[in-house]
């Protein structure tokens, strides 16, 4: 493939013309994308462009559909664009497709898909991790430089793990999420897909900010995001956390301590920090997204957009039946639980319950992140699953977020960083986190990584 | 790293609420989707075993920590802006006559 294609967008920009650029994403994604299935959507129309962007499938555009990888949106077609993307757009960004995703971003591995899933790159037999699986494969295959994908317990940083590229999960509320498609309210956030931190850093810059159409968008000035990429380690403190890494074996464990190693060898002062809430934080995750799930997927009715059964007779009927037509067995699943959890005589069992473990996690980790400058720990327990290996078991692909959830939950910025590769050739990654709004120090931390590791160089073949 | 090693990470524990085919006929009810009795089975089994996991919860000690963060998302200013056009929303309607959504009789059915 094109090797402007595997300069960072940071380089690359400079030279070659918007246009060829953009062209070159459209020429790599005819040529790959009936294998990997990356992109719902192509903009074959596509504006020239100084940045040509992939948008995961649930940030709505008004040139593209938006189907949240369902069928019960039809061809919606929103209209308006999600302020991320106007943001993207003013400052010279070219839509070139929208990617595949896990239905309403309910998944880990891009199968719970209704368009079938999309492929890992390195190995098309796996899962490229999700929910955003569509936008890690479509940057670690070259096919565009930057993707932007959802967090609600991982779906950024899990599948840039798995497909060996830069995934960043911003503070709450550092991201608009006006135009991005409600999954929890309390955990969801825009976030970003690169190849290097650089470029991670500057897209970040660009769409960061309040946004008065976004209540829960923060006031909190956003700085210069890139400032302090050359900074290095030293003096820096890291938290290796505990229960998080006390049972890694093999190639994850060993990566992760060469990992540690090369920090130790910037300068950085690392030790072990205890977070005794964290093993909890999948139970907790699943009570309270799928909680908020059930509340914010009841607008998918058949009454105003999207799918509306022709079964259906009476005013209940259009309800139930395009509902029950629209969604899939993981998003029905998962809006059964949540309704659960909410319905009368269980709140408090349940979602009450969640709520408090949260606070106490959240206790726990600031506590942590006063002792520390950031906490770390692989992204995933493991490398990319082979298609097909956890389907059969909810429980086991939901425990593929064990590591990213906690973020989501305590509403703090964290980016996983490719850290190597597996025998077999698989991508792995560090994960760091950091206090609330602590993402130029994120990247700084995570750049001086890259420089001296450089494993974003390497590319998957085909 | 295995799949025994991710479970001991979060270790299982029993205290078991057990979802029955009623149950789940109620949720369901609840939450607008429909099952044939197939479903409700099988939704009942797998929200079983979630839950079950899910119970790990009750061990914790969470004496202290409230349900509700302190935080509050600020309300904005109540002042008339710019709608989206209905035109626009019109163009994703599945039934739409004057200015409206078309919807079935309410009554009846059932």
């Amino acid at each position: 493939m094109s090797e402007l294609l595997d300069l960072p967008w940071s380089e690359a920009r400079d030279q070659v013309s918007p246009r060829e650029y953009v062209d070159a994403c459209l020429a790599a994604i005819d040529a790959r994308n009936a294998t990997l299935n990356a992109f719902l959507h192509v903009n074959r129309d596509a504006d020239a462009g100084t940045l040509p962007i992939a948008l995961k499938d649930n940030i709505v555009t008004s040139d593209l559909p938006s189907t949240c990888g369902s069928r019960i949106l039809g061809e919606y077609r929103s209209p308006f664009d999600a302020t991320a993307v106007a943001r993207l757009r003013a400052k010279g960004a070219a839509l070139v497709g929208k990617t595949n995703m896990d239905e309403f971003a309910m998944g880990s591995s891009n199968e719970h898909s209704a368009f079938g899933p999309a492929r890992n790159p390195w190995d098309t037999s796996r899962v490229p991790g999700g929910s955003s699986g569509g936008s890690a494969a479509a940057v670690a295959a070259r096919l565009v430089p930057v993707a932007l994908g959802s967090e609600t317990g991982g779906s950024v940083r899990q599948p840039a793990a798995l497909c060996g590229v830069v995934g960043l999960k911003p503070t709450y509320g550092r991201i608009s999420r006006s135009g991005l498609v409600a999954f929890a309210s309390s955990l969801d956030q825009i976030g970003i897909v690169t190849k290097t931190i650089r470029d991670c850093a500057e897209v970040f810059d660009i769409i960061a900010g309040h946004d008065p159409l976004d209540s829960t968008s923060s006031t909190e000035p956003a700085g210069d995001a890139t400032l302090d990429l050359g900074k290095g380690v030293r003096g820096l403190r890291f938290g290796i956390v505990h229960e998080a890494v006390e049972r890694l074996e093999g190639e994850v464990r060993a990566n992760f301590e060469a990992a540690v190693g090369v920090l130790r060898g910037g300068g950085a002062i690392v030790d072990d920090v205890s977070i005794p809430t964290i093993p909890y934080a999948i139970a907790i995750y699943y009570i309270v997204a799928n909680a908020e799930a059930s509340a914010n997927l009841s607008r998918f009715d058949g009454i105003r957009y999207g799918h509306r059964s022709e079964r259906a007779r009476t005013l209940s009927d259009v309800y139930f039946d395009s509902r029950g037509e629209g969604f899939g067995a993981e998003v029905k699943r998962r809006i059964m639980l949540g309704t659960f959890a909410l319905s009368s005589g269980y709140y408090d069992a349940y979602y009450g319950r969640a709520q408090r473990v949260r606070a106490k996690l959240r206790h726990e980790m600031s506590d942590a992140l006063r002792r520390f400058d950031f906490l770390i720990t692989p992204t995933t327990p493991e490398p990319a699953f082979a298609i097909g290996a956890k389907t059969g078991d909810p429980l086991s692909m939901y425990l593929s977020d064990i590591f990213t959830a906690p973020a989501n939950l305590v509403g703090i910025p964290a980016i996983a960083v490719p850290s190597g590769f597996s025998a077999e050739g698989l991508p792995l990654s560090l994960q760091l986190m950091a206090p609330h709004f602590g993402e130029r120090s994120l990247f700084r931390a995570a750049a001086f990584y890259e420089r001296e590791t450089q494993h974003w160089k390497r590319k998957p073949r085909g | 790293m295995g799949r025994d090693c991710v479970e001991r990470l979060s270790p299982i524990t029993c205290a078991a609420m057990k979802i029955d085919r009623d149950e789940a006929r109620r949720v369901a009810g609840l939450a607008h989707l429909e099952f044939d009795d197939a479903g409700l089975d099988r939704m009942a089994g797998e929200m079983t075993k979630i839950l079950t996991y899910i119970d790990q919860l009750r061990e914790v000690d969470v004496e202290g920590f409230e349900e509700r963060d302190a935080t509050v998302t600020p309300m904005r200013a109540d002042e008339i802006r710019e709608g989206v056009d209905r035109d626009l929303v019109a163009r994703n309607a599945p039934a739409w006559r004057d200015g409206f959504f078309v919807v079935p009789k309410v009554i009846g059915g059932e």
